[in-house]
């Protein structure tokens, strides 16, 4: 199993889709030198010529289903490559099996989550039976849970000996691997043993990967070996530093010294911006989305908002400036309720960005698309150019007006769609995974445009399925689970909370396990490092 | 809810052969399409209902209620104005209602509606696979097939995409409902152009990824479904074949027939 | 005509064909609710959707048309009349790419007034070979009166490809040329008949689609009747419009193969 990492262009997919002849096939450009796969020169040959050697599956399972049931889904691909039916009916059932979706064979494939999406994409890849399977960011549009168990079906091929080259953004795959490549530029710069490549951070972060946090701790404590697991930090550095006994119970912020981040002592005595109370909501099929949900948003705050996909976060989100009404229960905004205010009222006071920006911009240039909110609150042409011109300059897109959108990166489209929702002053800004999709680099960089924004005294609340993004920005912390919010609080006191988050399939970023450990309630490196600084002096 | 109709259920209807649904349905809309009187509809539509019962369709014909009732009253409009014959009682401009008229849109308004039901039957026990395969079997070109059940498979990707971009700009001040004709048709580009973009954004990557699945393969194709052809579906054939050709021998008779 | 064929050999292009397929479908099964006449037809904004397609994918929106036509009459009820649909609406995908290839090589997005003139006219006469084709056929089966249904399909083609189509393709259109995603960057155009009969041929199809229109609402109101159709007296107007329109029929099929 080959990892393969790099930031955002280094030329990852271009290298996947080469394994498979996809490019030059399906890609504009020239290609030189010799690929041999399977002992075979790849030169000459066709897509389809190789479907039964080289499975390739990619980001977007979307665009990998193609039929209306799982196991007509699966069959595809069989019956292109002229499969038996009687073959057929052996390797389907070993397809689910291979990816844990044993009796979803009537299903419709548009009824199953993401995660069972991309496993469905895989099992039929598998069923064609290539000897080299290449994974394009397989879990990149996936929850955590959906993650894992992506994760969990490469760590079972690896073991039955598949080979397999799996590009990845995440250091969690790279930690299953044999090999780790690390390219930038569209070039190799380094091909080693996973263990050591993600013990070097500077390295790492040189080429827009994220290191793992163990491997920063290290770094920051100066320990020269490797981490090999969080009880191997807490031993080493209790080794050498002189910690208080093992402290059972860090559950409170408030009974124990708290790192940068601190309660949101300021804000709760400001007014409230948002007070939503006993909200309830169906979904049209008839499954309870929220049951008597409430939250009170205030000005300034920075909120994480966690839970799995299905928890209630999107769809309580949404209720919070109207886009959905609650069949129970009331939402006010600045004291009136949101039901009787008009939609371009609300959104003077929330701007809402959704996860994808691809689903609002439609403008054919970047100014346009910034000024579309402003012209539809009625601003004269004036304010709105001011409006455009102040939102750009706080996003950093300054000088990219006349651009075409379609055109922009994915960061920066992501960035345009906050520009696009600042363009009208809110008061609170709501974030749907702000992170999803984008390199480490880009990642920091849209959230040190949120952490500006939220200094600027900017209320946020951003739904995230990232630890460290929780950890390192927000804090508040709410978290739900199955349409009820079961932790709402200064975010260090949830992230100490590990079974309650386990419960629903979050984890506390490893820095923060080793604190608790330790006795610390840190959201980070840096953190940890200043806490353990003030605990013994002098040295 | 589903944004078709297709019921998954085991019926006697289910069951059958794709290819002898759709030659049975064709024989009801011969059947149908002869009935040009009430009274000739009647046994017709008591028999698509019983239908309608035996394959669980119900639930389809309450959702699509306002259609069979737009339908209804539609064509009874349209053919008691525009039906040309007997004499007149009213006339305004080119259109007329006579008491001959008003007998041909009774006629042709039952006729419309079977068609629903027998439509409502066909979409409620078939699925879109199986519409797929009895067409490559009557001579339509497999790829045109497949490519249908592609679409059917791609809609409900698109109209959650778009119910999505209608949120997304309504968050941004949009407002759907202004304007006049003009004004409301342009409306439209704030949504239509996402999902548009999204689509072509996909189509390299589709076409990819159906490649490496071995679409375009040189290789003979193969396939899995297995329909097989017994008594029932004989006997399914057999019937709807006498139902067409009893209701054409009556036609013929002049039965059926207005006047 | 043999690019529409070809084009099943290219994956993208089959991908682009579903594509249009289903954004067709999915922009106008939300519309159904809103039907002017249910069942057959009804006043929707997707009808810009084929022609925007068209100019972008060529063959593939022809195939794409017909078949999201099919799927939308999936979601609410098929009938005979569907095959006329199928057709009608391929013609509305075809027309429009090939007409343009003839008067301009300049891309499809009108900002001259010359530009201007160009686009309304093709999209007149696509809308109206899709409207009798189907108006044609469904009065043919004596469903709908010509001058009720050919009317309502030209309004809507007209009124969502002219009002909303501009301003579609000033966006998407500059986008899919840089994306590589146009049917004629997709697929390697071979060598089209000459040019004089190609222009020959769309002379003759915007005649007969045009002449269509007006020959069809005089044949179905009553007021001609030319000679070699057989006497009848009134009724539904399927002898008078289904024959008298056949010599145009021919007419379009002779310039669509010469196009």
């Amino acid at each position: 199993m080959v990892v393969v990492m790099g930031a955002t262009g280094a030329g990852k997919s271009t290298l996947a889709k080469c394994l498979n002849r996809t490019v030059p096939a399906f890609q504009a450009g020239e290609l030189t030198g010799e690929i041999e796969i399977l002992g075979e020169v790849m030169l000459g040959q066709g897509v389809a010529d190789l479907a039964g050697k080289v499975g390739l599956v990619s980001q977007d399972f979307e665009a990998q289903l193609f039929a209306t049931n799982v196991v007509q889904e699966i069959a595809f691909g069989m019956e292109q490559l002229g499969v038996t039916s009687d073959d057929m009916r052996r390797r389907i059932p070993a397809a689910l099996a291979a990816v844990g979706l044993e009796g979803f064979d009537g299903r419709d494939p548009s009824t199953l989550s993401g995660g069972e999406k991309q496993r469905l994409a895989i099992a039929a890849t598998v069923a064609l039976r290539p000897q080299l399977l290449v994974f394009d960011e397989p879990t990149t549009d996936l929850d955590p849970l959906g993650k894992l168990e992506i994760f969990a079906v490469l760590a079972a091929m690896r073991r039955q000996g598949d080979t397999l080259v799996v590009i990845e953004h995440e250091t969690a795959a790279a930690e299953l691997a044999d090999r780790l490549i690390i390219l930038s530029d569209g070039r190799v710069v380094a091909d080693d043993e996973p263990a050591r490549l993600l013990a070097d951070v500077e390295f790492l972060e040189k080429y827009g990967v994220r290191p793992p946090d163990l491997s920063r701790v290290a770094r920051r404590f100066e320990l020269s070996a490797p981490l090999t697991s969080i009880e191997d930090a807490e031993a080493r550095l209790r080794a050498r530093y002189a910690f208080p006994a093992r402290a059972e119970k860090v559950a409170s912020s408030a009974a124990i010294s708290t790192g940068s981040l601190g309660v949101p002592g300021a804000q709760a005595k400001s007014e409230p911006l948002i007070e939503a109370a006993g909200l309830d909501f169906y979904y049209d099929s008839g499954q309870q989305a929220l049951r008597g949900v409430s939250l009170t948003i205030r000005a300034g705050e920075f909120i994480a908002l966690i839970g799995q996909n299905g928890s209630g976060k999107t769809t309580l989100a949404k209720h919070l400036n109207g886009l959905l009404r609650p069949l129970a229960g009331q939402v006010r905004l600045a004291g009136e309720d949101v039901r009787e205010l008009p939609l371009n009222r609300v959104a003077h006071d929330i701007g809402y960005v959704f996860q994808n920006p691809d689903h609002q911009i439609f403008a054919a240039t970047v100014l346009d698309e910034v000024a579309f909110g402003p012209r539809n609150l009625g601003f004269v042409s004036g304010e709105v150019a001011q409006r455009v011109a102040e939102a750009l300059d706080a996003v950093g897109l300054v000088g990219l007006e006349g651009e075409d959108p379609f055109l922009l990166s994915k960061g920066h489209r992501q960035r345009l769609a906050v520009a696009s929702l600042l363009a009208q002053r809110p008061q609170l800004l709501i974030l749907d995974e702000p992170t999803t999709g984008l390199d480490y680099f880009e990642q920091r960089r849209m959230m040190d445009l949120i952490a500006r924004l939220h200094a600027q005294g900017m209320a946020i609340l951003m739904i995230t399925h990232s630890p460290w993004v929780v950890a390192e920005y927000a804090e508040r912390g709410v978290l739900m689970r199955e349409g009820r919010v079961l932790f709402d609080g200064p975010l260090l006191d949830l992230l100490l909370q590990e079974d309650l988050l386990a419960s629903a399939h979050f984890r506390s970023p490893e820095v923060t396990r080793l604190g608790k450990r330790l006795g610390l309630a840190v959201g980070c490196v840096d953190d940890l490092a200043a806490e353990v600084a003030k605990l013994i002096p002098g040295k | 809810m589903p944004l078709f109709l297709y019921i998954e259920r085991r019926s006697l209807l289910h069951r059958l052969h794709p290819t002898v649904k759709v030659f049975s349905m064709a024989c009801f809309f011969v059947a149908a399409f002869v009935s040009e009187q009430p009274a000739a509809s009647l046994p017709l539509a008591l028999g698509i209902a019983a239908l309608i019962h035996s394959a669980g369709a119900w639930p389809n014909v309450r959702r699509l209620r306002i259609i069979f009732m737009l339908v209804f009253v539609m064509t009874f409009a349209v053919w008691t104005l525009f039906y040309r014959g007997g004499e007149p009682w009213v006339r305004f401009g080119p259109a007329a209602i006579s008491p001959t008229s008003m007998r041909f849109a009774l006629g042709m308004a039952f006729k419309l509606v079977t068609f629903l039901g027998v439509g409502v039957v066909f979409l409620s026990t078939t699925k879109i696979e199986e519409f797929a395969y009895a067409l490559t079997r009557v001579g339509m070109p497999y790829k045109l097939g497949f490519t249908m059940t592609l679409a059917f498979r791609l809609v409900p990707v698109f109209i959650d995409a778009a119910a999505t971009v209608v949120q997304a700009q309504r968050c941004r001040g949009f407002d759907f409902d202004q304007g006049n004709l003009l004004q409301r048709m342009r409306r439209y580009v704030p949504v239509i152009v996402p999902v548009f973009m999204g689509a072509l954004r996909r189509a390299d990557g589709m076409a990819m990824a159906l490649e490496a699945r071995g679409f375009q393969s040189p290789k003979p194709r193969t396939t899995f479904e297995r329909y097989e052809f017994t008594w029932r579906d004989a006997a399914v054939m057999a019937s709807s074949l006498s139902v067409a050709a009893l209701y054409l021998w009556l036609w013929q008779a002049g039965w059926t027939r207005v006047g | 005509m043999r690019d529409l064929i070809d084009m099943w050999r290219n994956t993208r292009m089959v991908v682009l064909t579903a594509m249009s397929a289903s954004l067709y479908a999915a922009i106008l099964i939300p519309f159904k609710v809103l039907p002017i006449i249910p069942g057959v037809t009804e006043l929707r904004p997707a009808n810009a959707v084929p022609v925007v397609c068209s100019f972008l994918f060529g063959p593939a929106a022809a195939w794409g048309a017909a078949i999201g036509n099919i799927i939308g009459d999936f979601f609410g009820g098929i009938g005979p009349g569907d095959m006329f649909g199928f057709v009608g609406n391929f013609l509305y995908g075809f027309i429009p790419y090939r007409a343009w290839e003839l008067l301009s090589d300049e891309d499809p997005v009108p900002r001259s007034a010359g530009a201007w003139i160009k686009f309304v006219f093709v999209v007149s006469i696509a809308s109206s070979a899709c409207a009798m084709t189907i108006g044609w056929g469904l009065n043919l089966l004596g469903f709908i009166p010509f001058r009720v249904l050919g009317n309502i399909v030209l309004f809507n083609n007209v009124a969502a490809s002219l009002l909303l189509g501009p301003f579609l393709l000033s966006v998407i259109y500059p986008r899919a040329k840089r994306g590589r995603l146009l049917y004629r960057d997709v697929m390697p155009q071979r060598q089209r008949g000459r040019r004089t009969s190609r222009r020959a041929g769309l002379l003759v199809v915007a005649v007969a689609a045009i002449g269509g229109i007006v020959v069809g609402n005089l044949l179905s109101s009553g007021s001609w009747h030319p000679p070699f159709v057989p006497p009848s007296e009134g009724g539904t107007g399927a002898a008078a419009v289904g024959f008298g329109l056949l010599p145009v029929m021919v007419l379009l099929a002779l310039g669509i193969v010469l196009i």
